[in-house]
C-alpha cells in the first residue's frame, strides 16, 4: 500500500511539474460550458417551461460540468499503455515488484486529480455566473463517492483498451469507439432524463450510464430509489469489469510484444 | 546457484506480413498473413555470480528478448530459465527485488522531475526504509559523481548525466545481478568512459553480476571477463574475452616514424602495407604473427631506417566481432 501512495504522489507531483500548463488546458472547460449553456438556454426557452423531465437549465448546466469535468479530466490510460507498448518503455513498469494494475492505478488517479480539481474550479465559476448556484451541499458527498466509483469504471474500461496494445499495438479506434458510446449512451451531451422511454432502459443496462449519467445526475437531483438503482449498478459493473480487467492482464501477459529487441 | 541458468531456450513471434500497395492492403484485410520469427533460438547457457558477462550480437540478434524473458516481461515459447533460483515469467515480481536493469534507449527515470524523485520512489518501491534509502542514494551518488545533479529535472540532464542517473537508480535496491541492455549507446567517448568505470567498480565492491548487451566492444574490453556473442538467436561464441582476442587477434597493427622519408611503394616482407603517409615520414603495416614471426618484422623495419616512432596495437575488436558474426552466417 505505501509503494501505491508513493507512486499516486510522484503522479500528483508530475502532473503539477507545469501549473500554467495545466490551467491553460483546463481553460477549454469555459468554451464546453459556455457552448452548451447557449444550446440548453434555447432549448429550455423554446419549450416553454422551467424544467424538462424534472431538469430545469440550472441543472442540467451543472450537471453537463460534473460530466464534463470526469470527461476531460479522467487520465487517457489506453493512448498511454498503447504508447508505453510501441515505446518499450512498458518494460521498466513491468520489471518492478508491484501489480501493473494498480501501479498504472495509482499513477492515473494522481494524474487525474489536479486536472479534474482545476476544470471543476474553473468550470463552476463561469456555469455559477452563468446558470446560478451550484446544488446544495447536502448533494456533494454522494456524488463524489459516485464520482470516485466512476473513475474507477473508466480506469477498468480503458486499462482493457490499454490491453488490447499487447496484442493489436494500435488501440485508437477502440478508444473512439468508447468515448462516442460514453457521449451518447452515458449521457455525457444529453442527461438521459431527455431521452425516450426505450432508449433510457436500454443506457441502463449497460455500464455507461454509471460512468458519467449516475454521478453527475446525483450531484444535481438526487432522490433515494435513483441513488440506490446508481450505486448498485456502479458495483455490479465495478466487480465484472475488475473479473475481466484481472483475467485480461494475465492472459494479455503470455501475449506481450514490445518493440525494440 | 549460478545466476542464471538457460536451457534451450526459444522465443517466437508472430509477426503480420503484408506487401507494398494498395491492393494487398485491402487483401490483407480480409485475408491476413502471418510469419514466425524465431528470435531466440534453442539458447542455452550459464552465468556464475558475480560476473561480467558481455552478451553481444547484430541488431535483431536476440539480446533484448534474452534480457526481456529473465526480467520476466516475455514468456518464451519453449525453454528453460532460472534466474538467481528464480522462474522469471512465473515469479516475476519475487525476482524483481533481486535484480536492476537498465534499457539504454528507454528512461525509467521521471523526465519532468528530479532524478532524486524517482531514487527516493524506488526506495519505497522495494520496500526500504527510509534512512537506509537515504544512505543509499548518498553512497550512490558519491559513485557515479551525480551529487550535483539529482536536484535538476531529468530532462535537463546531458544524455551521459542521464545515464549515470540510469544506472544508480537501478542499483538502489543492492541487486545481486544487473541486466544492461545498450548502457553506452549514444554516449560520447568520455561518457563512456566513465560509465564503464562506475559500473565496474560498483560490480566489484558490491559483487554484483552484470549482463551486459552492446554493440561496442570497448563495453565488452573495458567492463566483462567473459563474451557470449549471439546472432540469428543463437550462440555463435562463448569463452573469455582474453581467449577471444588470443584465437582471433593473431594480427598486429604497427605504425612506424622514421627519421628520413621511405619510399612511395614501401614494403617488407611478410607484412601488407597498409598506408605510406603523404610526407613519407610514416607507414602502417599489417602482419599475421602466425604466419611471420615478429622478430623478424621488428628486424626489417629497423633495418629500413632510423626509427623516430614506433606502435604495434590489436586491430579493432569491432573487426573480430564482425568476422565472427561472417562465420556464424555461413553456418
Amino acid at each position: 500500500m505505501r509503494k501505491h501512495w508513493t507512486i499516486f504522489k510522484i503522479g500528483l507531483v508530475n502532473s503539477l511539474a507545469y501549473p500554467a500548463e495545466l490551467i491553460m488546458r483546463s481553460g477549454m472547460i469555459l468554451i464546453f460550458m459556455w457552448v452548451f449553456f447557449q444550446l440548453w438556454r434555447v432549448t429550455f426557452a423554446s419549450s416553454g417551461s422551467e424544467t424538462i423531465n424534472g431538469l430545469s437549465l440550472r441543472d442540467t448546466m451543472w450537471y453537463l460540468l460534473l460530466a464534463e469535468t470526469l470527461e476531460l479530466g479522467r487520465p487517457r490510460l489506453a493512448r498511454t499503455i498503447s504508447d508505453q507498448v510501441k515505446d518499450g518503455s512498458i518494460a521498466y513498469i513491468l520489471n518492478k515488484p508491484y501489480h501493473f494494475l494498480l501501479y498504472q492505478f495509482s499513477n492515473g488517479l494522481g494524474e487525474s486529480l489536479p486536472r479534474m480539481a482545476s476544470l471543476f474550479l474553473l468550470g463552476a465559476g463561469l456555469v455559477w455566473s452563468m446558470a446560478g448556484p451550484p446544488p446544495p451541499l447536502a448533494n456533494w458527498p454522494l456524488a463524489f463517492l459516485a464520482l470516485a466509483f466512476a473513475w474507477i469504471l473508466h480506469f477498468c474500461v480503458n486499462c482493457l483498451i490499454g490491453l488490447a496494445a499487447f496484442i493489436a499495438e494500435e488501440v485508437a479506434p477502440f478508444e473512439w469507439i468508447y468515448q462516442k458510446l460514453v457521449f451518447i449512451l452515458g449521457g455525457m451531451l444529453i442527461p438521459l432524463d431527455f431521452y425516450p422511454a426505450w432508449l433510457q432502459t436500454i443506457a441502463r443496462s449497460l455500464p455507461f450510464a454509471y460512468m458519467m449519467y449516475g454521478p453527475a445526475r446525483l450531484f444535481v437531483r438526487p432522490d433515494p430509489v435513483l441513488t440506490g438503482q446508481i450505486y448498485l449498478g456502479q458495483a455490479i459493473w465495478l466487480l465484472v469489469l475488475t473479473g475481466i480487467l484481472i483475467l485480461a492482464f494475465h492472459r494479455g501477459m503470455r501475449r506481450l510484444a514490445i518493440n525494440g529487441g | 546457484m549460478p545466476a542464471i541458468e538457460i536451457s534451450d531456450l526459444t522465443k517466437t513471434f508472430r509477426t503480420k506480413r503484408k506487401a507494398a500497395g494498395l491492393q494487398a492492403s485491402l487483401a490483407s484485410l480480409f485475408r491476413p498473413q502471418y510469419q514466425s520469427v524465431e528470435a531466440v533460438r534453442q539458447l542455452s547457457f550459464e552465468m556464475e555470480q558475480g560476473e561480467l558477462l558481455g552478451f553481444i550480437g547484430p541488431n535483431g540478434a536476440g539480446k533484448s528478448t534474452t534480457i526481456k524473458i529473465l526480467t520476466g516481461i516475455l514468456f518464451p515459447t519453449s525453454g528453460e530459465a532460472r534466474v538467481l533460483g528464480f522462474v522469471p515469467w512465473k515469479q516475476r515480481q519475487r525476482l524483481a527485488y533481486h535484480i536492476g536493469t537498465v534499457f539504454g534507449q528507454r528512461p525509467q527515470l521521471w523526465y519532468h522531475l528530479p532524478a532524486i524523485d524517482t531514487f527516493n520512489l524506488f526506495g519505497k518501491i522495494y520496500e526500504m526504509d527510509d534512512r537506509e534509502t537515504k544512505r543509499r542514494i548518498q553512497y550512490l551518488a558519491e559513485a557515479f559523481e551525480i551529487q550535483n545533479l539529482l536536484e535538476t529535472p531529468v530532462r535537463k540532464l546531458s544524455l551521459g548525466q542521464r545515464m549515470r542517473c540510469e544506472v544508480a537508480a537501478s542499483l538502489i535496491h543492492k541487486p545481486k545481478l544487473l541486466l544492461l541492455d545498450e548502457p553506452s549507446i549514444g554516449l560520447d567517448v568520455v561518457a563512456k568512459q566513465h560509465i564503464r568505470d562506475s559500473i565496474r567498480d560498483m560490480a566489484n565492491r558490491e559483487n554484483v553480476g552484470v549482463l551486459l548487451t552492446s554493440h561496442d566492444a570497448g563495453d565488452l574490453e573495458a567492463l566483462c571477463k567473459r563474451v557470449i556473442i549471439v546472432n540469428h538467436g543463437q550462440i555463435v561464441y562463448q569463452d573469455k574475452v582474453s581467449a577471444l582476442k588470443r584465437a582471433y587477434l593473431t594480427s598486429k597493427l604497427i605504425e612506424v616514424r622514421y627519421a628520413q622519408q621511405v619510399a612511395e611503394d614501401f614494403h617488407i616482407r611478410g607484412t601488407e602495407t597498409i598506408k605510406v603517409a603523404k610526407e613519407r615520414y610514416g607507414v602502417k603495416l599489417k602482419f599475421d604473427t602466425e604466419k611471420t614471426p615478429v622478430e623478424k618484422v621488428m628486424a626489417a623495419i629497423s633495418a629500413a631506417g632510423t626509427l623516430v616512432d614506433i606502435t604495434i596495437s590489436d586491430p579493432p575488436l569491432e573487426e573480430v566481432i564482425a568476422a565472427i558474426y561472417e562465420m556464424g552466417e555461413r553456418r
